[in-house]
């Protein structure tokens, strides 16, 4: 009987011990959990990063042969659920993800809103929380360990296009900023009037709206009285929609209008056609821009994950045809340097990937990658500035990745009406 | 800011609150007759609007072709939820019908967004403009003001001078006394609950000839709430006190904009929700049925 227990317990600990040794050496595979937003207020943002994510994943399985982590390659598994855009989900699914799921760190949902909701659970839990939608500043401001942005933060969204502008027309200073009352648009406006200030331009105009609003028409009505010269407004989708729509119905004229999110979206100019023209846009990534191997070696830095081409071809195959925008690329960078991280932290280990985190610098086809250490704030990514023109989105901004001019000063919307187009010569 | 400023902002809020209205009546009638509160009122607002859209984009019909096709579709998912769903829940404890609005607002939204996906979609129905000095008014707006309002008149005179209006109006009065004089109260019913759907769905298309972009699955939970803000001003019960309730909502959402503008470091926009409900309070304290309510 003695002999049998002692056969018992010693099979047990030669479980046990293989388990640990499993677990301590590679393990079965790496998860990644994600609350996405696949539906609800950011259905259309959500779906984008799903096929983003879902494209480098598969590119991490099948061309880079999974995770190197102690020596083998294991693979890297996406654990997702919707989130419905709700802010109560999110936080309840982040639990499920890390306690029920066991995943080895998280990409987070889309918007600052849900990403600073979220980002005290996944520090509870010391999980890695990578911030693809999050562009706050005000995230990273808390003193979380464990969050990382994949992004350019909010304060430098309107940085470039004021940048540009003013070197364009030094003569144009009067400035109205009409913001979205939302933690994202209200860190973009705060950002744009601090750099604006810097370059010597008047604020004329300084107002927010609220989030799903309907109708701006009489805070358009109040902007237009006070003859900006440069208008920069928007917060998400549906009210750039708005802005812009409103601003054509009420005839109003300015040399420049720069729109945050929605103007880089295709849907844009689909919805507005021809008043969309000249209209410009920051941009976290533009199919078109110039990152690529090449690029990286001349800056001394490390290339990571497919090309442009690559990820845009990948990522068909999830959109069912459709065209990956800025925040599949945004969301799609998310594991390609969570991987990248956990390789050279060799571990799965939180702390050491947030440790490898904060010294990672290298370049995807989504930008450069280089986080504050202490923060996690984004420091290495550069935005674009897009303009359509034609009907077709240009880089115009930063001169080294534009393909294409600066159509200045924006059509009328009388212009457009008779069918001027944005088009320099 | 100016008087300019000022009258164009009413302009505009006369306009928007015509629609507003309008978008309104559907959620009255069915209160008024069935006494559901219809949470999915929303949905069917979207519903609407892709009518628009769709029949713009795919087929080139204009908005006005539009309002009628609305009516139609909407008319039939009425009868379609009625048949199926409401009919055996008149007269059951209002969560319960409460919840029944609910789910068909996210089986409509779901439906949608797997037939169009997520994306905000729009159209140009550009048809001129006019400038009124001290604003500009696209025509399509104005049209969408004039629709709104031969809509509720219409409704009007269906309901004060036919047989079926008649009808209605008992049931509203008394269903138990309508059903011994020998109206068809299970009929008026499914009729009230049709055309209240119809309404809404038409609202839909008015709406977008005065928003023509933001068309989404998901665009119709800030027209719910509106719409609830409004029917409960005008007299829960009462279509023409929440068109005329959803005029003055209008006009007091864009014309306050303009005079908490003057006051230096407040958000006109949070004000005038607040002075929205300010108003919905004070006019409950007085007249707790509403506008145009009766007990």
């Amino acid at each position: 009987m003695r002999s049998k227990i002692s056969a018992v317990v010693l099979g047990l600990l030669l479980v046990a011990a293989l388990s640990w040794s499993a677990e301590a050496g590679a393990p079965a595979k790496v998860v990644i959990g994600h609350p996405v937003c696949l539906s609800g207020k950011f259905a259309k943002e959500g779906s984008q990063a799903s096929w983003g994510i879902k494209a480098c994943i598969k590119w991490i399985n099948e061309v880079h042969g999974g995770v190197k982590i102690a020596g083998k390659r294991v693979p890297l598994e996406y654990k997702f659920y919707d989130s419905e855009s709700k802010k109560e989900v999110v936080t309840s699914l982040i639990e499920r993800l890390v306690r029920i799921d066991k995943v080895h760190g998280i990409i987070a949902p889309y918007s600052s809103g849900l990403t600073i909701t979220g980002a005290p659970v996944a520090e509870r839990y010391r999980a890695i929380y990578m911030s693809h939608g999050g562009a706050s500043n005000r995230i990273f401001q808390q003193g979380y360990r464990y969050a990382v942005q994949i992004l350019s933060p909010a304060t430098l969204y309107q940085a470039g296009t004021l940048d540009m502008l003013h070197k364009v027309d030094p003569g144009a200073r009067r400035i109205a900023l009409a913001f979205e009352d939302g933690e994202f648009a209200r860190m973009v406006m705060r950002g744009a009037e601090e750099h604006a200030k810097g370059l010597g331009y008047k604020i004329v105009f300084k107002r927010t709206y609220p989030k799903k609003v309907t109708d701006l028409t009489p805070l358009l009505s109040d902007l237009r009285a006070a003859k900006p010269d440069i208008i920069l407004g928007g917060g998400h989708f549906q009210d750039g929609q708005l802005f812009a729509r409103q601003m054509a119905d009420l005839d109003i004229n300015v040399k420049a209008l720069s729109l945050i999110v929605a103007v880089t979206l295709p849907a844009f100019y689909d919805a507005l056609g021809a008043k969309a023209e000249g209209l410009i846009g920051p941009a976290q990534w533009e199919f078109g821009v110039k990152y690529n191997p090449a690029e990286a070696k001349k800056l001394g830095l490390e290339w990571f994950g497919p090309t442009n081409e690559e990820f845009v071809k990948l990522a068909m195959e999830f959109s069912g045809g459709k065209r990956p925008d800025y925040h599949a690329a945004e969301a799609g960078a998310a594991p390609l340097v969570f991987v990248k991280a956990v390789e050279e932290a060799g571990s799965l280990d939180p702390d050491k990937i947030r440790e490898a985190f904060g010294k990672l610098h290298l370049m995807t086809f989504f930008g450069e990658f280089k986080i504050d250490p202490d923060t996690g704030l984004q420091v290495g990514h550069s935005m674009v500035v897009v303009q359509w023109q034609g009907g077709k989105k240009v880089i115009v901004w930063p001169p080294a990745a534009a393909t294409g001019k600066l159509y200045y000063p924006m059509p009328t919307f009388a212009e457009k009406a008779k069918g001027k187009k944005a088009i320099p010569k | 800011m100016t008087w300019e400023q000022l009258g164009g902002n009413l302009i505009q809020g006369l306009i928007l609150g015509g629609v507003y209205g309008m978008a309104t009546m559907g959620l009255s009638l069915i209160f008024g007759v069935l006494r559901v509160v219809n949470v999915g009122h929303g949905a069917f607002v979207m519903v609407g609007a892709f009518v628009a859209f769709w029949l713009f984009t795919a087929l080139g019909l204009t908005p006005i072709a539009a309002i009628p096709a609305a009516l139609v579709v909407g008319m039939a998912l009425g009868f379609l939820f009625f048949y199926s769903v409401m009919r055996r829940l008149v007269g059951a404890p209002e969560l319960t019908s409460l919840l029944a609005t609910f789910a068909m607002g996210i089986i409509l939204e779901e439906v949608v967004k797997l037939i169009f996906g997520t994306e905000f979609r729009g159209y140009n129905w550009d048809v001129g403009k006019m400038d009124l000095s001290v604003t500009v008014l696209p025509l399509a707006k104005l049209y969408a003001f004039i629709g709104s309002v031969a809509i509720a008149a219409l409704l009007y005179f269906w309901f004060n001078r036919t047989r079926a209006g008649t009808a209605v109006r008992s049931v509203v009065e008394d269903s138990e006394g309508a059903r011994v004089c020998g109206v068809n109260v299970g009929w008026v019913y499914a009729l009230s609950f049709a055309l209240g759907i119809g309404l809404t769905v038409t609202s839909g298309v008015l709406l977008t000839m005065f928003i023509p972009v933001g068309i989404n699955p998901y665009m119709g939970g800030v027209y719910t709430l509106k719409a609830f803000v409004i029917a409960v001003l005008g007299g829960l019960a009462s279509p023409y006190g929440a068109f005329f309730a959803g005029v003055i909502f209008g006009l007091i959402e864009n014309g306050s904009y303009s005079l908490f503008a003057l006051v230096p470091g407040l958000e006109p926009f949070a004000m005038t929700r607040f002075l929205s409900f300010a108003i919905l309070l004070l006019i409950l304290l007085i007249r707790p049925t509403g506008l145009l309510g009766t007990k």
